[in-house]
């Protein structure tokens, strides 16, 4: 019963949660707490390389901030006893993620890489992955940008420039990820090895307090982190499975 | 030629019984006009028997089947995994073939309310303006002039306002 | 009641609607010249503007990527609710008042619809590419997400918006055929095609009764499915205070909370401007004052819910949510949609208030106003405060989106002056099945002698 052994096995593949046996790649990224001072080179790093548009004073007054990772910073207690906190927040990733399921159009969706990935041009803007998703790391176009000379001459070519009415978020450059797996298949069908792959904002943080690479890859930094007992998932009640883990500061007070 | 005695009547009560009465003499079965539903036609006339459920049931099958191999089969056609969810999932779906149910339910109770009532009428039917505002008619083929007359009495003994000799298409 | 039904004949019912149809007076171009120039200038105006700057032209900033354009898409699609959705429930019940301005409110759910749909285009950031939420076959071999809440929306809205206009029609073919006969020109034309050549035989409206009451079980489940799933492209993201079970059957009471109280307003407009005084009367407020009493009530306690689970929560986002918009930014705005949603109908246990016209017409005003509120401070109160305390930001509408917004009711207004003057906007034959029906004159002598 050739027809009917088909028809099961792909109505099991069609109905297991997630549809992928096993991702090629597990990328995830660890963000030591510890290490981060709030530096911000991360951001820059991520603006220069992914063609973020700068809105302009107005447009931030309005609040329309175009980032796609920020630092978000807490402020605790009273002086002469404040403490700062700061923490990068960045597109989770997540492997059951909210944001996905929501966009009409399928211009969301997640890869073979356990990213999620945004396609640009798919995009209609009903802005309902950004309502969803609990993080708030998803930004919108609300405007065409532009650059004035000469920033319009370092536009990074192997990213798109987005129009107006378009979502965009990270996407833990994914252009370097793609470099990293041609690379890696010239040399002989090899996998992709710790260190040949950094995003931009892992690449830039002078104290290395962003690590990335694959979880699958027992040696890898990022499978260690996610041992450490410091570590946590921000909103992890939320059952959202994210791919980012952060290693929880400790303080002299706990 | 074949023609048709049109009675007016002011009451829908005068216009049953006149029907009943054409029934008893043997015409053939004579139909009724009227600017609101009569009730108790079914009693006189004869019951009717209403194809319409057939369609709305068979159309809200076609529907649900439309609709869960809409939603499930583009779904297999453009691999898209999101959100952790499997591929096929049963509760959206379940919602998608739903309307579609309801969907295809209306437009195929409409479809049989058409082709049972058969409407849009192509040709001139036999008509009186009257019959639209105030007054209650009963029309029935006589084929002789014998006929017309014993048709003509039976709606004058039963109230007839107005009795009238009306060829096929009503002129 | 008796000198009047005396009076009133058949022939009365016919002349008036033919009248009603015919006849146009100076305030009526001018009503239509104002709602056309309105609707151009407030919404079609601003939104040309809007699709060549960007939705940077309304008032949306970070987290609080939705505000009234979504608000008000709710809003016309709960307006929406009542007309159909009470006109079957009351076919079904087979009760009487129903007849005389049902037709009118299935009127109102059609153009709510169409504005809401208008809604959504404004809406979206590349409406050019809003074609692909349809499920149609293409090059690049994609079809829609139908996980997506807002895939089930277009599914929904669109047999919604086709079961509204099969329906209204349906009920309407009988009286097209009564004003067909007597009107000329264009007119005559267009009702000799909508009529389909109906008769009045008892066949015809044997098969028109069966599916009509077809239609209506049909549409029954419909109206509640639509809203509902309204409802959820909100309740089911994991935003804190959206994301709650009670919003299926929260909407879908609003819904026609809001849209009856939209209809006592259109009934108020016709019966004063249609010179309707016979067919509307204050029976019909009285009861329609009845049905918004209970549905206040049920609106009510399902705030009053709302508030207790936000409570009872314990947790630190939904107390936050609760406390934001109980006394937050938009805390006024939400003690106006109490005042008058929630205690301002309580004047409607007087039947004294319900049998006036003028007041009704104020408080279905304000209620739509509050219903109105109540969609704005779920979305943008709501996404204002969620997890994240780096992401809280405070929205305020722009004037673009203020103009569209009364450009939309414009919109809503042009249709309906349009539909008053081509369709018959009382339903002759069931006005007619509410008077007596005429009984044989067999009795009277004067008569016999004459026939």
């Amino acid at each position: 019963m050739n027809i009917m052994e088909r028809f099961i096995s792909s109505w099991q593949k069609y109905r297991k949660p997630g549809y992928y046996e096993d991702f090629d790649y597990a990328w995830t990224m660890s963000i030591d707490l510890d290490r981060c001072t709030g530096c911000s080179a991360c951001v820059t790093a991520c603006q220069a390389e992914n063609n973020i548009p700068i809105v302009g004073e107005k447009e931030l007054a309005k609040g329309r901030e175009m980032h796609w990772i920020r630092i978000e910073r807490y402020w605790e207690g009273e002086y002469p006893n404040a403490k700062l906190k700061f923490i990068p927040m960045l597109c989770q990733q997540c492997d059951a993620a909210p944001c996905e399921t929501v966009c009409p159009v399928s211009a969301t969706y997640h890869n073979q890489d356990g990213l999620n990935t945004q396609v640009y041009n798919r995009c209609i803007g009903t802005r309902s992955c950004a309502v969803y998703c609990p993080y708030e790391v998803r930004y919108f176009n609300y405007n065409s940008h532009h650059w004035d000379s000469p920033l319009d001459q370092q536009l990074n070519p192997d990213v798109s420039v987005r129009e107006k009415g378009v979502m965009e978020k990270c996407t833990f450059c994914i252009q370097r990820v793609r470099q990293a797996k041609d690379h890696a298949k010239d040399d002989g069908r090899r996998r992709v090895q710790e260190g040949d792959i950094q995003p931009a904002c892992v690449q830039t943080c002078p104290s290395e307090a962003l690590v990335f690479g694959d979880r699958k890859d027992s040696n890898s930094k990022v499978a260690k982190s996610l041992a450490d007992p410091r570590a946590y998932h921000v909103l992890d009640e939320l059952n959202t499975l994210p791919s980012v883990v952060y290693l929880k500061k400790v303080d002299s007070d706990g | 030629m074949a023609s048709s005695a049109l009675g007016l009547f002011h009451d829908p009560d005068s216009a049953l019984k006149a029907a009943g009465d054409l029934m008893h003499a043997g015409f053939a079965r004579p139909e009724l006009l009227s600017p609101i539903p009569v009730h108790g036609a079914d009693e006189v006339l004869g019951p009717k028997k209403s194809v319409i459920k057939r369609f709305t049931f068979f159309g809200g099958i076609f529907g649900a089947l439309a609709g869960f191999s809409l939603a499930a089969g583009t779904a297999v056609l453009y691999l898209h995994p999101t959100g952790g969810r499997p591929i096929i999932t049963i509760p959206p779906f379940l919602i998608i073939t739903y309307e579609m149910t309801i969907l295809f339910g209306i437009l195929a109770t409409v479809l049989g309310f058409l082709i049972s009532a058969r409407l849009p009428a192509i040709r001139e039917r036999l008509y009186v303006p009257e019959v639209a505002v105030d007054k209650f008619a009963v029309t029935v083929v006589c084929d002789t002039q014998d006929n017309f007359g014993r048709a003509e009495a039976i709606l004058c003994a039963a109230g007839a306002e107005e009795v009238r000799n009306l060829n096929e298409d009503g002129s | 009641m008796g000198n009047e039904e005396r009076q009133m004949q058949f022939a009365d019912v016919n002349d008036d609607v033919v009248r009603s149809l015919t006849e146009t007076g100076r305030s009526y171009y001018i009503a239509l010249a104002t709602a056309i120039f309105v609707m151009l200038a407030c919404f079609f105006f601003p939104w040309f503007y809007q699709l060549y700057y960007g939705i940077g032209a309304a008032g949306m900033n970070h987290p609080t990527v939705w505000g009234t354009y979504l608000a008000s898409f709710v809003f016309w699609i709960g307006l929406s609710h009542s007309g159909t959705l009470l006109s079957c429930v009351l076919h079904i019940t087979n009760s009487e008042w129903r007849k005389a301005m049902y037709r009118s409110a299935e009127a109102m759910t059609l153009f709510s619809l169409m504005v809401a749909a208008t809604m959504v285009m404004v809406h979206v950031g590349r409406p050019w590419f809003i074609h692909w939420a349809l499920p149609y076959p293409n090059q690049m071999e994609l079809w829609p997400n139908f996980r997506s809440p807002l895939m089930f929306d277009v599914m929904a809205i669109t047999t919604y918006v086709t079961g509204s206009l099969i329906f209204i029609y349906m009920g309407s073919i009988p009286d097209f055929a009564a004003v067909r006969d007597r009107t000329t020109g264009w007119r005559h034309h267009l009702y000799v095609l909508l009529s389909l050549g109906w008769r009045g035989t008892d066949t015809e409206w044997h098969r028109l009764g069966w599916a009509y009451t077809f239609l209506a079980v049909l549409i029954i489940p419909l109206a509640v499915s639509v809203h509902s799933i309204v409802s959820w492209d909100f309740a089911m993201s994991l935003v804190p205070g959206l994301h709650q079970t009670i919003f299926a059957p929260y909407f879908v009471v609003g819904a026609i909370y809001s849209g009856t109280a939209g209809i006592v307003t259109v009934m108020y407009v016709l019966r004063k401007y249609m010179n309707f005084e016979h067919f509307i009367t204050k029976l019909h407020f009285d009861n329609l004052g009845k049905l918004l009493l209970v549905l206040s009530l049920i609106w009510t306690y399902i705030n009053i819910l709302e508030l207790f689970t936000g409570w009872f929560s314990g947790t630190s986002t939904e107390y936050e949510q609760l406390k934001y918009k109980l006394f937050g930014f938009y805390a006024p705005l939400y003690w106006e949609m109490i005042l008058f949603c929630a205690v301002a109908p309580l004047l409607l246990i007087s039947k004294k208030f319900r049998t006036s016209f003028v007041p009704m017409l104020i408080l279905s005003i304000a209620i739509n106003i509050g219903m109105y509120t109540e969609r704005f401070l779920i979305i943008g109160a709501t996404l204002s405060r969620q997890y994240l305390p780096n992401a809280w930001r405070v929205y305020v509408p722009s004037l673009v989106e203020i103009s569209i917004l009364v450009g939309s009711l414009a919109t809503f207004i042009t249709l309906f002056l349009l539909f008053v003057k081509i369709f018959p906007s009382v339903s002759i034959y069931e006005v007619k099945e509410t008077m007596e029906t005429p009984k044989s004159k067999k009795g009277d002598t004067e008569w016999q002698a004459a026939h």
